[in-house]
């Protein structure tokens, strides 16, 4: 009898936590990168989108160590948000940083591109198309180490 | 019996062991799906913008700032702040917005910098131009990067549109959303994009706001590289005008009080004279000074 409650008492030590704080990070970020090590000029193991879901496996400063399909690698933590997948449903308290489940149900709601876009049919007059533009200018990794290196700055 | 109940306290340990809380009632009646649209209304009011929505806002507000300001095609000075910008937001408090940091020039001699929410920041060719070299440039940046990662211009939406805004989301895992809540949302949205221009661009942001950007920007420039004593050289620079200048001068605090907020708060690093030069030199060539 002892014996079993020792096993009783050992499986949901190791496995509860596990099941209930199973943690996983979702990209808030259009697009990103995994990768290789925690610098921002490591190599790409991987692209990431917006609500991609990743296993985290640790963090290490302001990086976290992830997951995503088979790659492992770095992600910055502004990249992403912090969600605990739970079994249950009874929200968790004291939380900071992670979602609840009623926040990740309004994700990718209120003020959307279908929002964006019913303004834009409103104010026809609104320069957009210049917005695009300065949103198209495109840096590259390589320009901007070059060009850190070029005027003895810090690589971050 | 008395096994059993040993049994389950020891559970609910192992549970608390393992970071298990009591949920807090706010969460707690969230979770209720039938508690009723007064209890579902207050609990939705506690989520925060996202980086997506702000995103949008700041889109909109880019667009009206370019509706009032002329739009600067110079694409090598473009490149080039875009190169600035970019290092400094990597040594920044977020170095990852929603789209990423984006800087376009206006083609004003008007001295001015703003920032839009998520990402994209503004700065006139007057603003450029009195800039001595790249470091004091790179302040002025430093500055605009501090007000996104503090959130400054999304923090100017007033509270009562984002709780409308998040009755009308309501909790259905829908994103399409019919004729009638999408028109109270733009109008939601206006209003939002109009409380944010009107502090990034006409009143500008609190005093308190605009010290602790200019702490914030010490932080980022030494992180980065630059001299973070550029950032006295700079406001010194604007001191000399007044607000009957117009631009920064009217909505940002006298430069003379910013300087005595940071006095004493400038960290003292060596700058390599070799380097200074090399950044002076490609300042002064793509300005062509």
């Amino acid at each position: 009898m002892k014996k079993h409650f020792i096993i009783t008492v050992f499986i949901i030590t190791v496995f509860v936590p596990l099941l209930l704080f199973a943690e996983s990070v979702t990209v808030i970020t259009k697009e990103n990168a995994v990768r290789e090590y925690c610098k921002f000029f490591a190599p790409v193991k991987a692209k990431v989108k917006y609500n991609d879901k990743l296993d985290m496996l640790s963090q290490q400063g302001d990086w976290f160590k992830v997951r995503f399909m088979k790659a492992e690698g770095c992600i910055h933590k502004t990249a992403v948000e912090s969600k605990t997948a739970s079994l249950t449903s009874i929200p968790l308290s004291g939380s900071s940083g992670r979602v609840s489940e009623n926040e990740a149900a309004l994700a990718g709601k209120g003020f959307t591109p279908q929002v964006e876009a019913s303004y834009r049919a409103k104010h026809p007059e609104m320069k957009y198309y210049l917005v695009d533009k300065v949103e198209a200018i495109n840096v590259s990794d390589k320009d901007l180490a070059l060009f850190i290196n070029n005027g003895g700055l810090k690589q971050p | 019996m008395k096994r059993s109940i040993s049994f389950l306290l020891l559970f609910v340990a192992v549970l608390f062991a393992a970071g298990w809380k009591l949920p807090d009632m706010g969460n707690l009646t969230g979770s209720i799906g039938s508690a009723g649209k007064v209890v579902d209304t207050v609990s939705k009011a506690s989520r925060s913008i996202s980086e997506d929505e702000e995103y949008y806002v700041g889109r909109a507000v880019a667009a009206m700032i370019l509706d009032k300001y002329a739009f600067s095609t110079d694409v090598n000075i473009t490149w080039y702040v875009n190169l600035i910008g970019k290092d400094i937001a990597l040594s920044s408090d977020k170095p990852n917005t929603y789209n990423g940091y984006h800087f376009g020039i206006l083609n004003t001699e008007e001295i001015n910098a703003f920032a839009c929410p998520g990402g994209t920041i503004f700065i006139s060719m007057g603003m450029i131009r009195m800039a001595a070299n790249e470091d004091e440039l790179a302040a002025v940046l430093a500055h605009e990067i501090a007000h996104i990662a503090n959130r400054d211009g999304i923090s100017a939406i007033k509270n009562s549109r984002w709780t409308e805004a998040l009755t009308v989301m309501g909790t259905e895992a829908a994103k399409k959303y019919g004729p009638q809540e999408v028109a109270q949302l733009v109008s939601i949205f206006e209003g939002s994009i109009e409380d944010v221009f009107k502090t990034v661009v006409t009143k500008g942001y609190s005093r308190s706001q605009e010290h602790t950007a200019d702490e914030t920007a010490l932080k980022y420039l030494e992180k980065s590289g630059y001299n973070p004593a550029a950032l006295i050289d700079v406001l010194k620079r604007l001191s000399s005008r007044d607000s009957s200048s117009g631009g920064i001068m009217q909505t940002h605090p006298a430069s003379q009080d910013r300087i005595e907020n940071l006095s004493g708060k400038v960290p003292s690093i060596k700058v390599d004279p070799k380097w200074l030069q090399a950044r002076s030199f490609r300042f002064n060539n793509t300005l062509k000074k």
